[in-house]
Parts: C-alpha cells; structure tokens; sequence
C-alpha cells in the first residue's frame, strides 16, 4: 500500500473564470501564475491523498463514515487541474426501450440516484422532504413537450439552458440512458389538476423555514463552547520547543487575540498565500512552540475557536485591497463560480439568491453566500456532534457532488474562504457557531 | 448551507454579564454504585423496543386520559433539521402547590422504536411545571406530552414534528 | 470523548427571593443508542444517562428517567423557587456507573 498526492490532470482547454459562462462570475481574471506550491500540513483524513490497492484500485483516505470513491475523472478546486467541464452532449433515446412511468417515479426518489426530488417536487404523500430549487414538475406533463426534449434535459440540460444548476446527468454517467426513458415516461404521466395539498410542509414552496438551535454562545446550548474552554490550558503549556502561545501574547488569549480574527482570512506575507486561523495555526504554532497544530486536528480546532472568540462581537475586517488580496479574491470568486465534480455543479448553484439560496435542497434550507457564511465558524453541527470549521464544510459540501477533496488548508480553499468571508465584512463575528 | 436566525449578536461578553455560567463542581468517574449495572449487556434493562400503543398501556393502563391540549403546552419545533436534536420544552399549568401539583410528565415519542423518551418528577418547589429536554426523532412522528396530576388526573397533548432527513451532502 | 461530564448550568444573573427561576444544564455524553445486528439489537453495556436528579440545598425538586431517546450531549431546562440562599446542584448518573455533578450558588441581589 503506498500513498500518492492528488495528482492534477492536465487537460486541453485553458482555465479561466471568462470561459464558466456564469451570470456575474469574477470581473477581474485570475491570474493562477503566481500562487506557490503548498504542502500540506492537514492531519492524514484531511489531504485528500489516495491509498493505492494491491488491485492498483484508488481508494480515497477521508474522513471515518465519508465515501472512499475516487471522482478523479471530474474537475476539481486544484488551481493546476486545467481541464475543462465535461462537453456538452447531443443525446437522443436508446431505440427499443419503452419507457416504465412506475420504474420512472422510483428512479425520480431514488436517493442513491440525484435525488431527483432533492430539487424538483412531483405529487404524492411519500415525496418527504423535496426541495425547490428546481422547478415543480408536478404537471409537468400537461405542458406536451416531446420525449426526445425531456430526455435531452435530464441527459444534458445544458444544450438548451447554458446556465442551469442542474448536473449532466446523462453526460456523467449518472444516470443510463435506459433509466432516463423510465423518467421521461414518468414525467409524462404528471398533469393537473395536483390535488389539494394535505400537508404544506411537503410542499417546499410552502414548507415552515427551520428555526436553528438556539443561542449559540450560551455554553448550555453549544457544546463547541466548552471544547474551546479546552484550548484555554494549551494555549498556557509550553509546547517540545520550551514556549507556549502565552509566552509571547501576553494578558491572556482574550485580551492578545482581541480583534485578530476580524481580519482572517488574509495574505500572509511570510508564507506567500492567504491564510485563515487555521491554516497559520499549522504553520506558525510548531514553529513558535513545537507543538503540531495540524489542520482539522482538535487542537488547531479548538485555538482557532479560542482565538476567534477573542474578537467576537467585533465586524469582520477583512482586507480587500491591496494587490494580493486582490488577485486572491478573483481567484475566489472563480472558484466559487467554477463548476467541478461529477455533477459539474458551481457553489454559485446553490448559494446564490438567483439560483438556489434560500430554497429547499430536499430538507435542507440553502444558505446564501452574499448574507455571509463565515463569521460563525468554526461551529457545531448537531448532525455531526463535532467541531467543523469552513473547510470540512467545503469537503463536506463537495464529497458528495462528486470531487475528489483538496487538502484542508490548501490555498484554493482559502482564497474561497476569504471571496466568502467578503460578505461578512462589517457583521460582528460570532463563534462557535450552531448549525444542524 | 443551512442558516439559522442571526440572533448571535451579543458577543460572549455581553451573554458573560447576563448569565452566570457556572462549571462543575466535582466530577466521578465511573464509579460500581447500586446504579450501576452488570457489564455484559443492559438490553433488558433498557424502555421496551414497542408500538406506542404499548408503551401507553404499560405506562397508564387502562386509566383515562383527558384532553390536555388547553393546559399542557408543547413547545417544539414544527420542522427539526436534525431529528438527533429536537428541543421539546413542556409547560402544564398548575398552581404547584404541595395540594395540588404536577407529579409526573412523560414525554413520549410515537413512531421511536422505544417510544418513551422521558419521565420526570416534579415537586411543588419547582414553582412551575415546565421540563425542557433535548429528543432524539428516528422520523416524523407526534409527541406526546402525558401530565400526571397530584390527585392522579392524566391530561394529554401532543404535537407533529417533521424531521427531514439529509439532503444531498446535508 | 474526552470532555464527557463536563456540565454547565445556566441560571440568570439577577435573581431575587421568591423568584422563579428557569435554569438551563448540558451535560457532555455521548448517550450511546441501541445497535443492531442483522435487524436484532446487541445486548452490550449501553453506555447512556439514565437518571438526572435536581437538588435545592440538599432537597429533591426534580427528577428525571431518561433513555437513549435524549440527544447526545443532553440539555434539561426546568424551574425551581428561590426561597432561599444556597446550593442548587444537578447531578447526572450514567449506566456505566458514572455520576456527574454540576452546582450553582444561589444568591439574591
């Protein structure tokens, strides 16, 4: 068994944020010549690197509980992986196969497969949760299109909408193209009049909005409180190297670290790149006290917690203007309008009010970036009982679109952070956060 | 991305001079007293693995239950994110006096494998009879909130809770 | 877990004689849920609070039987009366036989 780095494929087509064709992508282009090569110092399930079977097999190492699948075919962050998003394709139906509506309507709910209803909401009492970022497809059928047109649009939908959310789903082999018929079949049988709905809360046009968890700097109610009480002894011992954090920021964490992170994510000019606490705790914690302070470990974790706590209450300060900031932040924002993964989606897709934001993704009410996502992390998440800080929600929001994971404290992610954290310029931090 | 209410606003100051927030005192570790149990396995000691129909023959038998849904008031959320974590505050109107008071509220899951999630005893010095918990929600399901009064009345009220399941990538 | 017992309880800063007052306390637990072997629960050692006791100045005032349908980390909210100065401590006992103990100083202002 050997270990190998995410190797970056290089394609043909040149990258650049002009070729995405997204609405409102970076006005300025991304300059990717000046960004320097970064080694990671993540713990070893936050590398993104690869274990490589005696059957040659990739097997991806992430964290306990997530996929091992390698999506290294698909486009990822990777400011080096060039290659374009996968080309558009002409598709027509598979002669000989007639469409099942019943096999269609099992495929539409299939959470292994989109789910299809995780966008699109169709009838029936066993539809929970659908969401609404597509459109409702409810009497969809009524509307007579031809079946060689929807099949084209659950195939490859971009032949006719360049700037659709929704993934090729034929192109990537997500769905086959039998199972496509099956769905258009399916699509056809819907027409109106929907009955009257039983339930609003099936219908994510009409559903309640989740109300949160409560306080989240009230230690009865966020447990990430007490972890980042933890942080309170290390940042007082004395790491191999003789020194702890106190030695050299005097009166306390509280009163040393006041309003540092309102300026976080920033260019740090000893390391060459943009850096958010957590990714300069990697660094600069061995080289001042000797202690490791890997990304993602509990410890990088709970100081980041700690130190960011010092500036709660106090706006987010982040620095925009000057040339490196700039050109990070164009870079940022080309990520955050990039399409990558199997799904081919953008963050753009979901996170932004003329597209997803603020619509149901099945259950999940999406956020939307330009209110700000990033004064509350690192945060809590209920479903997980653990710490994330905004990388491990990047890798956790990617996983499943189908990417293979850019190292944690890699600097794609934090020039996507830094583009993120512009929205939260002048709201008070408030960490740790409380999420589901 | 889910969003919550932006209500974090005040800093940990502010919530620091509001609140006193206090620390443990002592903690032991485990320790062999008589709650502990023999270490091969507590299945049998745990709720019954039943239909909620059971669990309330066991718990009240064939004793009535009065409709409860004007004195009992069942905070909860209508929607929970995350059904390992569903805030659930009961509140029964009651003088709370040592002649007439709450004594017991059960809170009850219907469609939980072990439906009972808790029961709790009250005393006249609690002032209120208001209990909060966390539940843990396998799925969609009512909750039940049962008050036993001091003189054995049984009131009852219960609320639906949608639990959505991930989205894709949650 | 290595923060497992840590309890933190939560009452208003200002509280007056003859106050009712709501207290709010999480305890760090991992309140461990039934698992399943081919469809049939594994009898083991479920490692979970099941008992939560309330104490005012050494009296009972609340008491509470949970199961593993409490969340991990588990919160109580409830009231009590001030009526006097003193001690109100909140213990939580675990099926491993662990007790963990929480308390807060009554005063009045």
């Amino acid at each position: 068994m050997r270990f190998i780095r995410l190797s970056p494929m290089l394609g043909s087509v040149a990258l650049g944020a002009l070729a995405l064709g997204c609405a409102g992508a970076a006005t300025e282009v991304p300059d990717y010549g000046n960004v320097p090569k970064w080694t990671t110092r993540a713990i070893p399930e936050a590398r993104g690197e690869f274990r490589v079977g005696p059957d040659g097999k990739r097997a991806a190492i992430r964290y306990r509980g997530w996929t091992t699948r390698d999506f290294g075919a698909f486009r990822t962050y990777a400011y080096d992986d060039t290659r374009p998003e996968p080309p558009v394709q002409k598709a027509a139906p598979p002669p000989g196969v007639t469409g099942d509506p019943k096999k269609g309507r099992a495929l539409f709910m299939n959470r292994a497969k989109g789910p299809c209803t995780g966008c699109h909401l169709i009838p029936g009492d066993d539809v929970w949760p659908a969401g609404s970022v597509g459109p409702d497809q409810s009497t969809i059928g009524d509307r007579k299109l031809p079946d060689a047109y929807l099949y084209q649009l659950v195939y490859d939908p971009r032949l006719v909408f360049p700037n659709t959310s929704m993934p090729p789903w034929g192109t990537v082999g997500g769905l086959k193209p039998e199972e496509i018929v099956h769905l258009v079949a399916y699509l056809q049988t819907l027409k109106g009049p929907v009955p009257p709905e039983k339930d609003p809360h099936r219908n994510p046009f009409t559903r309640a909005k989740p109300v949160g968890f409560g306080d989240n700097l009230d230690p009865t109610n966020n447990p990430a409180v007490l972890r980042a009480e933890g942080a309170e002894a290390l940042w007082a011992a004395k790491g191999p190297a003789g020194k702890a954090c106190a030695d050299c920021h005097q009166g306390g964490a509280v009163k040393a670290m006041r309003g540092v992170a309102t300026r976080y994510p920033k260019f740090v000019k000893a390391y060459g790149r943009v850096m958010a606490i957590e990714d300069f705790l990697t660094v600069h914690g061995p080289e001042t006290t000797g202690r490791p302070f890997p990304a993602q470990s509990a410890d990088n974790l709970n100081m980041t917690m700690h130190v960011k706590m010092a500036s709660n209450g106090m706006p987010v300060a982040v620095e925009t203007t000057s040339p490196e900031a700039r050109a990070a932040l164009a870079r940022g924002k080309a990520s955050f309008y990039r399409r990558v993964g199997e799904r081919n989606h953008a963050c753009a897709d979901c996170h932004t009010p003329e597209k997803g934001a603020d619509k149901f993704l099945g259950g999940r009410l999406l956020g939307d970036a330009s209110e700000g996502f990033t004064k509350h992390f690192p945060l809590w998440r209920t479903s997980q009982s653990d710490v994330w800080d905004m990388r491990k929600r990047f890798q956790w929001c990617m996983t499943p679109l189908g990417m293979n994971m850019l190292p944690a404290d890699s600097i794609e992610y934090a020039e996507l952070e830094m583009y993120l954290t512009t929205f939260d310029k002048g709201k008070p931090l408030s960490v740790p956060g409380i999420r589901h | 991305m889910e969003r919550t209410p932006s209500a974090s606003h005040i800093t940990r100051r502010t919530l620091l001079r509001a609140l006193a927030v206090v620390g443990l005192a002592g903690v032991s570790g485990p320790l062999l007293g008589p709650d502990a149990v023999p270490a091969q396995g507590n299945l049998g000691a745990l709720q019954p693995e039943e239909k909620v129909e059971a669990t309330m023959k066991r718990l009240f038998g064939s004793r009535p239950l009065k409709d409860g849904s004007s004195a009992i008031k069942l905070d909860m959320p209508l929607i929970a994110e995350n059904g390992a974590v569903v805030p659930v505050t009961v509140e029964v109107q009651s003088p709370m006096t040592p002649a007439d008071y709450v004594k017991h509220i059960y809170i009850i899951s219907d469609k939980n494998r072990r439906p009972m999630n808790a029961k709790f005893t009250l005393t006249a010095a609690m002032g209120t009879a208001l209990v909060g918990a966390n539940l843990r929600l396998g799925e969609t399901t009512d909750v039940r909130a049962v008050a036993e009064l001091s003189d054995g009345t049984l009131l009852m009220a219960k609320r639906e809770v949608k639990v959505t399941v991930g989205g894709c990538g949650g | 877990m290595a923060e497992i017992g840590k309890v933190r309880i939560r009452v208003p800063s200002s509280i007056k004689q003859g106050d009712v007052v709501r207290v709010r306390a999480l305890v760090i637990h991992p309140m461990e849920i039934v698992q399943r072997r081919d469809g049939k629960p594994v009898d083991k050692n479920y490692h979970f609070i099941h008992k939560v006791v309330v104490t005012y100045n050494g009296r009972e005032i609340l008491a509470a039987e949970t199961t593993q349908s409490v969340s991990e980390n588990p919160f109580f909210a409830f009231t009590f009366r001030a009526t006097e100065p003193g001690t109100l401590k909140i213990a939580f006992l675990d099926t491993h036989g662990g007790k963990y103990e929480g308390t807060v100083d009554i005063k009045f202002s």
